[in-house]
């Protein structure tokens, strides 16, 4: 089976579709899992190695009498991956090679010697190098095994049983996972095996990325494990969240991908690797507090916040002048519109041809002024500036100093005391 | 603090211990004993192996000679009473998770396998957050503390295990001011309680004041005793102007497997 062929697979939609979706949905949910793991330990890269590495331990597996997601190719799966990571940390340790350069070397080596192995004995066996970078998973449903009179495809029993044995398990281990992830050394301090929780990690790896092989193939695997939890990564703050939330991303990409697939008459592996990147670029977008909207919002509502207190602040300073001037406040389409919400909300009002304060108004103004002549004086008592460096970091602090900073600033500088400019700092109001 | 062997044996014994990154040694045949209760200080300059010699008592890093037993026992036999505060660089402060859950870490060890943390383990994680003053943030995302606060963090894990002996490394670098004193003061009431606390520490200005004991180090020991006894010029010109060039030139070419010109 290659990829070209592969695309024209498709009939009406029926209960085989309903497996491909079933067994792309548990293999999606399984690599979501411990991805979230790989990622938040920056393993990332060696889940991609890992995924390529099985190729040899399979490849041998069945040389050897397995079937694919047999148990002796998942145990040959697991072996290889184990391999992988020992080969690296001798190469740091003989050779002097960083890591990622290390992980390089070997695990395009071994999946090198899978293809080799694959293609030398192709007479002999059932595997076929296309299927195994690209899966099959349209034609999944039809290899199908008999369980307790259920006729199912062997690549979802076998996916499913691997996302039942590595959830438990996980589950079960859950708190030493979190600790080794979040501090190695101070788990490892309180006796935590914490090699026997990364090797577990690193065999759960194996275990989903074999199961993965025959429904999308060694290349997308990769998409399985890392995007749906680098996109959880983005939306939440706790790691069994991030779990869950990982895995759903996973099973919605591996729904929508699959029937997404269908309908433009294409690859479904690809298309569930490009739902789960449409994935990661929508929660990039609108993630509560990194996101491209929130941190867009947080920007025009600072410039509002500025501009409205400035205004403030400007009225504020032509009182204190007394010159009697009508200033002009409002220059800009921004500095109108905060004209007519201050003036709307009783901040300020129109008197007499000219703008003014109202008490609501003034004693914003005040706080406005309070921190920014605070804020000379401070830098006046403690930098060594001359004074006409004083104004322009006011201007910008002003904006950002709270009640509580404001009094120990106050006490620090005295009560009575006014700006280096000799104005008086006015009272909090 | 129980008894159990703490008066009979001193806390840490390092024997002759000798560690190596590679082939190349960084301590050289440290001999040093601490005896409980009391607050005791590391101190010597960067690249001394301070933070290597901590590591070496909680097996950490392989020995490549010379042994570190606690309580009179191999280290092994004794973890759980022992509490870790690693530098705070060392970890990831964005992972997710919120201040709880750091804290809860401290009182996995005693958990065992398969066990949740429960009610008591919360209540414990709640004291301990109380005594840093960090209880207001329990659901906060660690993140967005401040770095005196993910210290205070940190040091209520290890007060939530409820060791008897405490390691810290560095807990009052890039530390504010009262944080620092916070974490002084939490100390301070770990000595009062009969534990000893062991502490990393760079800024000899304040280790008069807060050490009783204090050894300073410099790839070697220097000298190590009560705080006013190290702490003479003598001592520091040799820690700090010392033989370092020796040890450090020796070192590279035991790494080399050369010799030295």
């Amino acid at each position: 089976m290659t990829i070209d062929t592969a695309a024209s697979m498709w009939g009406e939609f029926s209960a085989m579709h309903a497996w491909a979706i079933a067994t792309a949905a548990v293999v999606a949910a399984g690599c979501a899992l411990v991805g979230t793991l790989l990622v938040v330990r920056r393993m990332s890269l060696l889940g991609d190695a890992i995924s390529h590495a099985v190729l040899p331990g399979i490849a041998v597996a069945v040389l050897a009498g397995g079937r694919p997601g047999g148990l002796l190719v998942l145990v040959g799966a697991v072996a290889a991956a184990l391999v992988t990571v020992l080969l690296v940390q001798v190469l740091r340790r003989e050779g002097g090679l960083a890591d990622d350069a290390g992980t390089g070397v070997v695990f395009t080596t071994l999946f090198a010697l899978g293809v080799v192995i694959i293609t030398a004995a192709a007479s002999r066996i059932d595997l076929d190098p296309g299927c195994i970078l690209y899966g099959i998973l349209e034609l999944v449903p039809f290899d199908t095994v008999r369980v307790a009179g259920w006729e199912m495809p062997r690549a979802f029993l076998t996916g499913a049983t691997v996302l039942m044995i590595v959830a438990a398990g996980l589950a079960a281990t859950w708190k030493e996972q979190l600790f080794t992830a979040f501090d190695i050394d101070a788990a490892r301090a309180v006796g935590l095996p914490v090699a026997a929780v990364t090797g577990g990690l690193l065999a759960a790896t194996a275990l989903v990325t074999v199961a993965s092989f025959e429904a999308v193939g060694a290349i997308l695997v990769v998409a399985m494990l890392v995007v749906p939890a680098a996109t959880a990564e983005l939306l939440v703050r706790r790691l069994h969240v991030m779990a869950l939330v990982a895995m759903l991303l996973g099973v919605v990409a591996a729904v929508f991908g699959y029937l997404a697939a269908w309908r433009f008459d294409t690859s479904a592996a690809g298309m569930i690797a490009v739902v789960l990147g449409l994935e990661y670029v929508v929660a990039a977008i609108v993630a509560p507090e990194d996101g491209v909207v929130a941190r867009v919002a947080a920007r025009l509502a600072l410039g509002w916040r500025v501009t409205c207190e400035d205004t403030l602040a400007l009225l504020w300073r032509a009182d204190e002048a007394g010159a009697g001037v009508a200033p002009q406040p409002f220059r800009s389409p921004g500095e109108w519109a905060a004209g007519l919400w201050l003036a709307a909300s009783g901040r300020i009002a129109r008197e007499a041809g000219r703008w003014g304060l109202t008490a609501i108004g003034r004693a914003e103004a005040e706080t406005v002024v309070r921190s920014h002549r605070l804020w000379e004086a401070w830098l006046g008592r403690h930098a060594d500036l001359p004074l006409d460096h004083l104004h322009p970091p006011a201007e910008w602090i002003e904006h950002h100093l709270g009640a509580d900073l404001r009094r120990r600033i106050e006490a620090d500088v005295g009560a009575e005391e006014s700006d280096p400019h000799g104005r008086s700092i006015p009272r909090e109001p | 603090m129980t008894d159990s062997g703490a008066s009979a044996c001193p806390a840490v014994e390092f024997h002759d211990v000798t560690v190596a990154y590679g082939r190349r040694p960084v301590l050289w045949n440290i001999d040093l004993v601490i005896k409980a209760p009391g607050l005791f200080g590391i101190l010597g300059p960067n690249g001394a192996g301070k933070s290597t010699l901590l590591k070496a008592a909680l097996g950490l890093v392989p020995l490549v000679g010379g042994r570190v037993t606690l309580f009179g026992r191999p280290l092994a036999e004794v973890r759980s009473r022992i509490g870790y505060v690693p530098q705070r660089e060392t970890v990831d402060w964005d992972f997710p998770v919120n201040v709880m859950d750091v804290v809860l870490m401290g009182t996995y060890a005693r958990l065992g396998w398969w066990r949740r943390p429960g009610a008591a383990e919360r209540d414990r994680a709640r004291a301990a957050l109380e005594r840093v003053g960090l209880v207001d943030l329990a659901g906060r995302q660690i993140g967005r503390l401040s770095g005196g606060q993910q210290q205070r963090v940190f040091l209520a894990r290890a007060l939530a295990q409820d060791a008897e002996l405490y390691f810290l490394d560095e807990p009052l670098a890039g530390v504010d001011v009262r944080s620092q004193e916070r974490i002084f003061r939490v100390l301070d009431d770990l000595r009062r309680e009969g534990r000893l606390v062991v502490v990393v520490h760079h800024d000899l200005r304040t280790a008069a004041d807060w050490f009783d004991g204090a050894a300073l180090v410099d790839m070697r020991l220097v000298a190590a005793g009560p705080t006013a006894a190290v702490l003479t010029p003598e001592n520091l010109r040799r820690t700090y102007a010392g033989h370092i060039d020796v040890l450090d030139e020796l070192g590279r070419a035991v790494e080399r497997g050369g010799r030295t010109a």
